[in-house]
């Protein structure tokens, strides 16, 4: 399959190399580890066959379930024309842009992605992607470890949990003390005390409850002892919230999933990482640069390269090398086909429908944990097992959310969200946790 | 030339610079339209809301496929031409992948939605996990790794807690060869480990008595790639892990060079204890520009509860998640990059047993066949039978006319292929590293292998610029040294760059 020889084309080859079988290309492999009978693997399917054999296993899954869960990746529209782009296959099937000259396509693209980013948040440079939030935050924390040289590390409990297991993997916890410090009211304590101790503070913006506030005095007491601020946040959000620039953030990571990607039950999405050019040469991954050619053409390359592992090794700023540019080219294009109106329209249409939905659920008497500053995300109380409710929810065609703890549901609304579908899914949730 | 549009026609066009998207930017334009809002509207008051519209572009529709559609004419690619990119195994993507991928929940089941409504997303990775041990020799897998990058890290992580959990915490040292990627010595340091670099040998391989003399009670583990980075199979690998069990370390497979041996011969039959794979190398989901790609790592059993979880298990009601008990902790958000899971078990069942027991095979017989054409141009580096790659090196044309490795790379640009693979690995000079793949016609290796010629006669002609090549291409050979000085990495430190020139 995929092998384009013809017998005629063996035989050329077979002589070439004066073999007479492939067998014969591996005398030189000790004969106790070939396998004689080769691989203990199903029979080769035609595509045919396949179709039916994938759309067969693809239907084991709940169709259609309406999705009101967030925690990071959100259900947006994302338009047929920004997937079509970003799928063509000049894009998708190439290698990463090593030889300038044959890459622009991706090389320009990928500037543009940082431009974007950069725009957006307030900062001057972003790389050209990591692999999801998640690591992302990780990966910011290393850059102030090492611009510091300190060992602390303020993290707020205000983020999906699977975000904070991914920080305490790859966090050398007997190094470094994680402090993670809990939300009061929903809220990063304003008056928290950092110390000279502390390399980073991690902040998310929203929180991963659905809260958001202005960080900028946070911000300010942080950097006033050196510590280097980091700032998750929600790009789907980014239109109607304040930039993490404007609250004075040193760097900037982010989920880029709800930009350009579809859910994908997780992966591949894109991890966004931008920061002040002060941390230049401590950023993770590639950065895409500017220039000049022989013939004074612009021209885009890959630069600062000597961070990267290739080059420096087990000196390198990480160990990132595939990253997730395809997904980060579906980012570009889609911010581009938003533009400010559409991005603004995203989180502003999301935060009305949450309003309306989180006064809907009151009306009929089901508690939210935090209804006043929340914004298009929430936290949905239930009398019976969150678990049970998200189940039985299921059964009757909804995501309900993400289980918070044992009685609460954060649940989240997008743009894509119809009143139809909130009056529906509150009609459901009374007949579920009723019972 | 025979291969007809894939290696003798020219695929990139030159031509004026693409403006960027924000050039094309004019006030007022745009693409996107959402439906009406059908809810009453509220009053929001949050002290973290702006009273300004973001900074975006402002395109038509139109506008912006013109403009993307136009930088796509800009970029080779698999489906574009050949990459004969040593160490990348860039072989043809199928299309049928991408109907797969697309399938509604497939496409778009949210992560966090429960194992009960996604049985058929945990049957994906349960029955590639069921391909991937069989292929590699292993117990069990994780598919969370995104990356080659990302499973080295995860095996090393693991490697650290076995030891850690085993009252062997003073074992610090990882042993990587010279000519190693770079990704396992920076792996190795961000696990927490010492490196020690072990040399190669004349003939290509680890150096046997170096290795001896560098295992000790401190040793945790050795990294190795096999075929080796030099494309050659290292034949002493049972003595070479012997010697590192022996003195209670692991040994991990570096997954990058897999296509040799699939169906061939495996990594958990030849010692090594975990093992990654790259679900965009050897099992042909696309590189999609530098990335998305699948690290997943599969161990032997006494390994599988150090796992990053939660992994797919079978039961009696279907699939579930299980989370190992001793487990290093989530190495992604979610699962993982699902959808290029999903797209390599396609791969694999339309290969089959048919496809995979001769995959390696075939790959070694183009590479083997390329080496033997190419040999009679420029030397190999080694005189070793080669396996899925082989390294060449113009290290006496650089003697003789400056004719570098980067020079060869750069003319055989203008004739509509990728580069080899150079410099790397990084022990042998003005390498170059070729990986032709088993999805590549005899054609196109001929073509190449008689283009080479062309170009290195070319290059040797009197009155040549090296520099001037490529000379087809959108642009010529970039300047390196102003965005390093300069660091012009968004559109709005332009200006700057036209100052400082």
């Amino acid at each position: 399959m995929f092998v384009p020889h013809s017998e005629i084309d063996l035989k050329k080859m077979f002589e070439e190399l004066s073999i007479s079988s492939l067998d014969d290309l591996f005398t030189h492999i000790p004969a106790t580890l070939k396998l004689n009978d080769g691989l203990n693997v199903p029979p080769t399917l035609s595509e045919l066959e396949s179709i039916s054999h994938f759309e067969s296993v693809e239907s084991k899954n709940t169709q259609n379930l309406i999705c009101f869960a967030g925690g990071g990746h959100y259900d947006v529209y994302l338009p047929h024309t920004v997937k079509t782009l970003t799928m063509r296959p000049e894009f998708m099937t190439s290698y990463t842009p090593y030889q300038a000259e044959i890459s622009q396509g991706i090389l320009q693209i990928l500037f543009e992605y940082q431009s974007l980013i950069c725009d957006l948040t307030d900062m001057e440079l972003a790389n050209a992607s990591l692999y999801d939030g998640a690591t992302s935050v990780a990966e910011a924390i290393s850059v102030a470890i090492n611009k510091t040289k300190r060992n602390g590390v303020v993290v707020s409990n205000g983020f999906n949990p699977n975000t904070k297991e991914v920080v305490n993997t790859l966090v050398d916890r007997s190094k470094f003390d994680i402090k993670y410090v809990d939300l009061i009211d929903y809220m990063f304590p304003e008056d928290y005390i950092f110390t000279e101790e502390d390399a980073a503070f991690v902040v998310s913006l929203p929180h991963y409850e659905g809260s958001a506030q202005d960080l900028t005095t946070i911000v300010k007491n942080a950097k006033a002892v050196g510590v280097i601020t980091i700032c998750y946040i929600d790009p789907s959000m980014m239109g109607i919230l304040k930039t993490p620039g404007s609250m004075g953030f040193d760097i900037v990571v982010a989920e880029g999933q709800s930009m350009g990607s579809p859910l994908s039950f997780g992966g591949p999405t894109v991890g966004w990482f931008a920061t002040k050019k002060e941390l230049a040469r401590l950023v993770p991954g590639r950065i895409i640069g500017e220039t000049r050619d022989s013939n004074h053409t612009k021209t885009y390359v890959m630069t600062l390269r000597a961070r990267e592992q290739d080059i420096r090794r087990e000196k390198a700023s990480s160990n990132i090398c595939t990253n997730q540019t395809l997904n980060a080219v579906g980012s570009t294009i889609h911010l581009s086909w938003l533009g400010p109106q559409g991005l603004y329209e995203i989180g502003y249409q999301a935060i009305q429908k949450a309003s309306y939905m989180k006064q809907q659920l009151l009306d009929h008497d089901i508690n939210i944990s935090n209804p006043n500053n929340s914004l298009r995300e929430f936290i949905v109380q239930t009398s019976k097992p969150a678990e049970d409710v998200i189940i039985e929810m299921g059964n009757k065609g909804f995501l309900a959310g993400i289980k918070y703890s044992d009685n609460e549901i954060l649940v989240a609304v997008t743009e894509k969200r119809t009143k139809s579908e909130i009056d529906k899914y509150i009609t459901s949730l009374q007949e579920v946790d009723n019972a | 030339m025979h291969s007809g549009g894939n290696a003798s026609s020219l695929p990139l066009v030159g031509g004026a610079p693409e403006p960027t998207i924000n050039q094309l930017s004019k006030p007022g334009r745009r693409a996107s339209r959402f439906p009406k809002l059908d809810v009453p509207v509220t009053e929001i008051n949050n002290p973290a809301i702006r009273n300004d519209k973001p900074s975006l572009p402002e395109v038509s529709e139109h506008d912006l496929v013109m403009h993307y559609s136009r930088l796509a004419h800009r970029n080779f690619a698999v489906d574009v031409g050949f990459y004969p990119l040593g160490s990348c195994t860039m072989k043809y993507n199928p299309r049928f992948a991408d109907y797969v991928a697309g399938l509604n929940t497939f496409a778009n089941s949210h992560p966090a939605t429960p194992a009960t409504f996604t049985q058929g997303n945990l049957e994906v990775l349960h029955e590639l996990e069921k391909f991937l041990i069989e292929i590699t020799g292993m117990d069990n897998a994780t598919f969370q790794p995104p990356a080659g990058a990302s499973g080295e890290l995860t095996g090393l992580l693991i490697i650290k807690k076995y030891l850690e959990e085993n009252g062997l915490s003073n074992k610090k040292d990882i042993i990587v060869p010279d000519s190693a990627h770079g990704t396992n010595p920076a792996s190795a340091k961000m696990a927490g480990f010492n490196v020690v670099e072990v040399s190669t040998d004349i003939r290509g391989m680890v150096n046997i008595e170096d290795l001896r003399s560098l295992v000790n009670e401190n040793t945790a583990g050795l990294m190795l790639t096999n075929p080796n980075t030099g494309g050659l199979f290292e034949e002493n690998i049972m003595e070479i892990s012997n010697i590192i069990h022996e003195n209670g370390g692991l040994i991990y497979y570096d997954g990058a060079n897999l296509n040799a041996i699939v169906g061939v011969c495996r990594p958990g039959d030849m010692g090594f204890d975990i093992v990654h794979s790259n679900l965009h190398k050897t099992f042909a989901t696309p590189h999609g520009g530098g990335g998305p790609g699948s690290g997943p790592v599969a161990v032997k059993g006494f390994l599988k509860e150090y796992l990053p979880g939660p992994i797919v298990v079978k039961n009696s009601n279907g699939y579930d998640w299980y989370s190992p008990k001793s487990s290093i902790g989530r190495m992604h958000g979610y699962h993982g990059n699902f959808l290029v899971a999903l797209r390599a078990l396609v791969y694999m069942k339309l290969l089959g047993k048919e496809g995979l027991d001769t995959l390696g095979s075939y790959a070694v017989l183009n590479a083997r066949y390329l080496s033997s054409v190419i040999s009679k141009i420029i030397p190999l580096a080694y005189n070793e039978p080669c396996m899925h790659e082989f390294v060449a090196t113009v290290k006496d044309l650089k003697k003789s006319h400056k004719i570098k490795a980067y020079d060869v790379g750069k003319a055989l640009l203008d004739k509509g292929f990728h580069s080899p693979t150079i410099y790397f690995p990084l022990i042998i000079e003005e390498a170059l590293m070729f990986e032709p793949t088993e999805t590549q016609t005899v054609d196109t290796l001929d073509d190449l292998a008689e283009t080479l010629k062309l170009i290195i006669e070319e290059l040797q002609g009197e009155d040549v610029s090296l520099e001037e090549y490529p000379k087809n291409l959108p642009v010529g050979r970039p300047n390196e040294l102003i965005p390093a000085k300069h660091l012009t990495v968004n559109w709005g430190d332009f200006e700057l760059l036209e100052l400082t020139e």
